[in-house]
């Protein structure tokens, strides 16, 4: 029985490989959307609950299920607040990090140069939110047309024309502004770093 | 698109490289989600889409048989039950978490050698790893999935994997919201002793070694 046939027949260890498999993609895909890392990790959390709820809806025949989990990712992060309601507010048990943890800085390190980032992401914030999603599941996941469009639930066209308004927007906005700054050696706590891009970001 | 296009759109907002959770993270948030999976009691959202309003009375039903649920058990029903099956595998429900040396008492009774320790949430059995050797899942899998259907409570366990001198280790997660009911199982055979578990306060992952041991 394929992958898709027996996650939708409710079997744990597949969802578990399913996990394991996209895990990286999805919570990858939710950091560049929320520009946050603790954002990134409930927008994770919830997506694979709600694919979980949703197994009935996969078909038994079909590729990957990226597209469909990145999809699911992309309206989790949407709307965060109904989808940990509609899971009983599952993010109230969800064990944090201890808060003396250098976490935030082992993130920052990985990354990017932290200034180059609140760059792309003042950048990112110029787009509407639909252009936003397109070009994330686009550009930065890797998705085809065909494959956002499914993801979204709209159509080949819509994906195509919110892609290439992202792209005149982004223009515009680069011609407004400085260019990025030169990538420069933070000194000290990364981790400090990291928190006011997300403060300027939320 | 073609490549060049979408290299294109990357250059204008780059990033370098991918956004990763550290290891240890991103197992917590996969026991998280599996032990939330196992203490959803509501069933999979239908195949298509129906008016809300048909959704709410099965919502319904299913919150009256989440408060329902506990005050049957806290009756005369046992707080384990185990068969062995035909094939010589062991099934086991757990309808609540106690009493672990008599699932203990029972499981050695029918031919496994185990230890069973229940973890609470914001717990972990200490000192982690257990045992000098754990054999990995492949190695010995003693546990069976998935579960008989209509029985997705309990699970199968094989004691024909555990060989002289070995002890099947299970480790169970316990979430208060569904009184005392398992939310995740660790099951890994140890080859030689195993240290006793002693709960700790935790922030990582409730159950096994920590990542990377």
């Amino acid at each position: 029985m394929s992958l898709r046939a027996r996650i939708r027949d409710g079997d744990a260890e597949a969802f578990e490989r399913l996990f394991d498999d996209f895990g990286r993609a999805v919570y990858g895909h939710a950091f560049r959307l929320t520009g946050d890392w603790s954002a990134a990790e409930d927008v994770m959390a919830l997506t694979f609950l709600e694919a979980w709820r949703l197994r009935r809806r996969i078909d038994a025949e079909g590729g990957s299920l990226r597209p469909w989990l990145l999809g699911i990712a992309t309206n989790v992060a949407r709307n965060t607040r109904r989808a940990a309601r509609r899971h009983d507010d599952a993010l109230a048990r969800l064990p944090r990090p201890a808060p003396v943890a250098d976490f935030a800085e082992e993130v920052a390190g990985r990354v990017d140069d932290a200034r180059t980032l609140a760059a792309v992401r003042r950048a990112y914030g110029s787009l509407r939110r639909a252009e936003q999603e397109v070009f994330a599941l686009v550009v930065w996941s890797g998705l085809g047309y065909a494959e956002a469009a499914v993801a979204l639930g709209v159509s080949v066209g819509t994906i195509r024309s919110r892609l290439s308004r992202a792209r005149r927007r982004l223009a515009l906005f680069a011609a407004e502004r400085e260019p990025l700054p030169p990538p420069r050696q933070e000194r000290g706590d990364r981790g400090t770093a990291v928190r006011i891009v997300r403060e300027e970001y939320r | 698109m073609n490549p060049g296009e979408r290299e294109e759109l990357a250059r204008l907002l780059p990033y370098r490289a991918d956004p990763e959770l550290p290891r240890d993270r991103h197992r917590t948030l996969k026991e998280f989600v599996m032990t939330e999976i196992h203490r959803d009691p509501r069933p999979a959202a239908p195949r298509r889409r129906f008016p809300r309003l048909a959704l709410l009375a099965p919502a319904l039903a299913a919150a009256g048989l989440a408060v329902a649920a506990p005050m049957l058990l806290g009756g005369a029903e046992p707080a384990y039950a185990v068969t062995k099956e035909d094939d010589g595998t062991i099934f086991v429900t757990i309808n609540e978490a106690k009493d672990p040396d008599g699932l203990e008492a029972e499981l050695r009774a029918l031919g496994l050698n185990a230890v069973v320790d229940y973890v609470p949430m914001g717990k972990k059995c200490s000192p982690q790893p257990r045992s000098e050797r754990f054999l990995t899942k492949e190695e010995a899998p003693l546990t069976v999935f998935p579960a008989p259907k209509g029985q997705e409570t309990g699970f199968t366990l094989d004691p024909g994997v555990v060989k002289a001198g070995q002890t099947a280790v299970l480790e169970f997660s316990v979430s208060e919201q569904t009184g005392g009911v398992i939310a995740a199982i660790w099951a890994r055979v140890s080859d030689g002793p195993v240290a006793e578990c002693h709960l700790a306060d935790s922030t990582e992952a409730p159950l096994g070694p920590p990542a990377g041991s």
